[in-house]
């Protein structure tokens, strides 16, 4: 019973995170159509820079977000502005494969930066533990939940009451209604995309703390994204935290009830287990 | 008030609009006619920038916008209530009347503009907060037109209003548009539905593959006999 208490607090944990990191993804989606296939390495993109700016000037990563939250951002506008939008109006395989690259590209370059040995940023917070009752919480975690949630909030209600939120969800519902508003298409996507990327930047510092790191393990966010946010109909906000949770727990019981190596595996069969019966996503049809 | 002259435009470098003039007065309801695949909707949306010309001059009273974004012929009030609505299904009335009014120019009036629309369309009043997605043909046309409204429209293109409605509500929404028009609104009326629009409009164009083939006051088109070919396609 404590066991599974335990394993459900901690997918609960990871899992908002994982929900904040498939809100960026699917608020992209949502403006322009495309699924970036690159959206997990541009989280390692952000912990390599959490990591680089504590070994030149020892900052700890919730620190670093002062100079990565704003750099990651304007790397997500370039990036969007003068490599994916070039290319956006054409076939949807063409968008996968320059994503797919983009991948490569951030991948090679951590290497050759960072080589490829484990490498952990510490942070203050690390060995910091909280325990209520029988169940024990890493601090980093607690901080990424609460951080997660907050973000996931305030996302909403930017999207939900303010003209800029409108604007996105307008060219969501329908672009070439949106531009005959006068609302300006390609600088929404831009935007969206900034914003994505930036959620990135602030994930990053969230899982940084601690975390051993390798070049290669974009993949592994980029699979989890895809998973939450199929699970959470694509677009729908609270389809994709509630995602998020989802993937989390099933990760966590499955590597408390199960081996390492299988339990892995179990967010994976939950998945499909779900799209069974839920091909449109958990929240589809309650929108 | 808006004028074109020579203007060709198209898709992906085919021209649909071959060599189009027109011009159109304040105060005027012009109507353009046509059959299906004449150009009338590439015509709109080259007015409103969303297709590029090739070639020739579009003006807003004296001044060239031929290059000019979608954005800024919003801001100058060149506005087009698209052919099927096009509302934004999944917010309320109130949200889609907002972004009507979300360019620069129209922001700071939306509060007292909103209330000129809900006062028109009584109807939108009552469904203030349902989601448009959720409204009748009818009031979906209302709201589209009353987005268009909040834009601060001075010239405010109407694609096939009547599409898809009965005549009891197309009755209405042309009792509306002759009303907005009386109170100085100049109007470009696309229409497929050749009785309703001559009856509507002062003047009129009729659009054949891509080139106008008559004009002139409503009377005179209607008895023309190349309107009649223009839409058998004889």
């Amino acid at each position: 019973m404590d066991e599974l208490l335990q394993a459900l607090v901690e997918g609960i944990l990871i899992g908002s995170t994982y929900g904040l990191i498939a809100l960026g993804m699917g608020l992209v989606y949502g403006v322009s159509g495309i699924v970036n296939f690159s959206h997990g390495d541009f989280i390692l993109l952000g912990m390599y820079m959490c990591l680089g700016l504590y070994s030149a000037l020892t900052l700890d990563p919730y620190v670093s977000l002062i100079i990565t939250l704003p750099a990651m951002t304007v790397v997500g506008a370039l990036v969007y502005r003068f490599v994916i939008r070039p290319i956006a109006s054409h076939h949807l395989l063409m968008v996968v494969q320059l994503t797919l690259g983009i991948t490569l590209v951030i991948q090679s370059a951590l290497l050759m930066v960072f080589g490829g040995q484990g490498q952990r940023t510490p942070s203050i917070v690390e060995a910091k533990l909280f325990v209520v009752g029988d169940v024990v919480m890493r601090g980093p975690q607690v901080i990424a939940c609460l951080i997660s949630f907050a973000l996931a909030g305030a996302l909403f209600v930017i999207l939900r009451s303010t003209d800029v939120g409108r604007s996105i969800r307008a060219v969501h519902q329908n672009a070439r209604a949106a531009a005959l508003m006068g609302i300006d298409v390609g600088r929404v996507q831009t935007l969206a995309f900034a914003i994505g990327i930036g959620i990135l930047a602030v994930a990053a510092a969230l899982l940084a703390p601690g975390a051993s790191i390798q070049p290669s393990d974009g993949l592994r966010y980029t699979v989890i994204t895809l998973l939450v946010i199929v699970l959470g109909g694509m677009t729908n906000f609270v389809g994709i935290m509630l995602g998020g949770l989802v993937i989390g727990c099933s990760e966590a019981l499955g590597t408390v009830y199960l081996s390492e190596t299988l339990g892995s595996l179990l967010p994976y069969a939950i998945f499909v287990l779900i799209m069974l019966f839920r091909p449109r996503g958990l929240t589809w049809g309650a929108s | 008030m808006l004028e074109v002259r020579d203007l060709t435009a198209g898709y992906g470098g085919v021209p649909v609009l071959r060599g189009v003039s027109l011009h159109i007065a304040k105060g005027e309801i012009v109507g353009l006619l046509g059959a299906n695949n004449a150009g009338k909707t590439t015509l709109i949306n080259a007015l409103s920038g969303i297709v590029a010309p090739m070639s020739g001059r579009i003006s807003l009273e004296g001044e060239d916008v031929t290059r000019l974004s979608a954005k800024a012929r919003v801001r100058l009030g060149i506005i087009q209530v698209p052919e099927g609505r096009l509302v934004f299904p999944e917010m309320s009335v109130r949200e889609n009347l907002l972004l009507g009014g979300i360019n620069a120019a129209a922001r700071g009036r939306r509060t007292t503009e909103m209330e000129r629309v809900l006062d028109l369309f009584p109807r939108l009043r009552e469904r203030f907060s349902q989601l448009a997605g959720t409204l009748s043909g009818g009031e979906q046309q209302m709201l589209a037109i009353g987005r268009g409204l909040m834009a601060g429209a001075k010239l405010l293109m109407l694609d096939e209003p009547s599409l898809g409605l009965s005549p009891r509500l197309v009755q209405h929404i042309f009792e509306i548009i002759e009303r907005l028009n009386a109170a100085g609104l100049t109007i470009l009326l696309v229409e497929q539905n050749l009785q309703l629009t001559l009856r509507y409009a002062g003047r009129c164009y009729v659009l054949e593959r891509g080139q106008i083939v008559v004009e002139g006051a409503a009377d005179a088109v209607r008895s023309d006999p190349r309107t009649r070919s223009a839409y058998l396609g004889l």
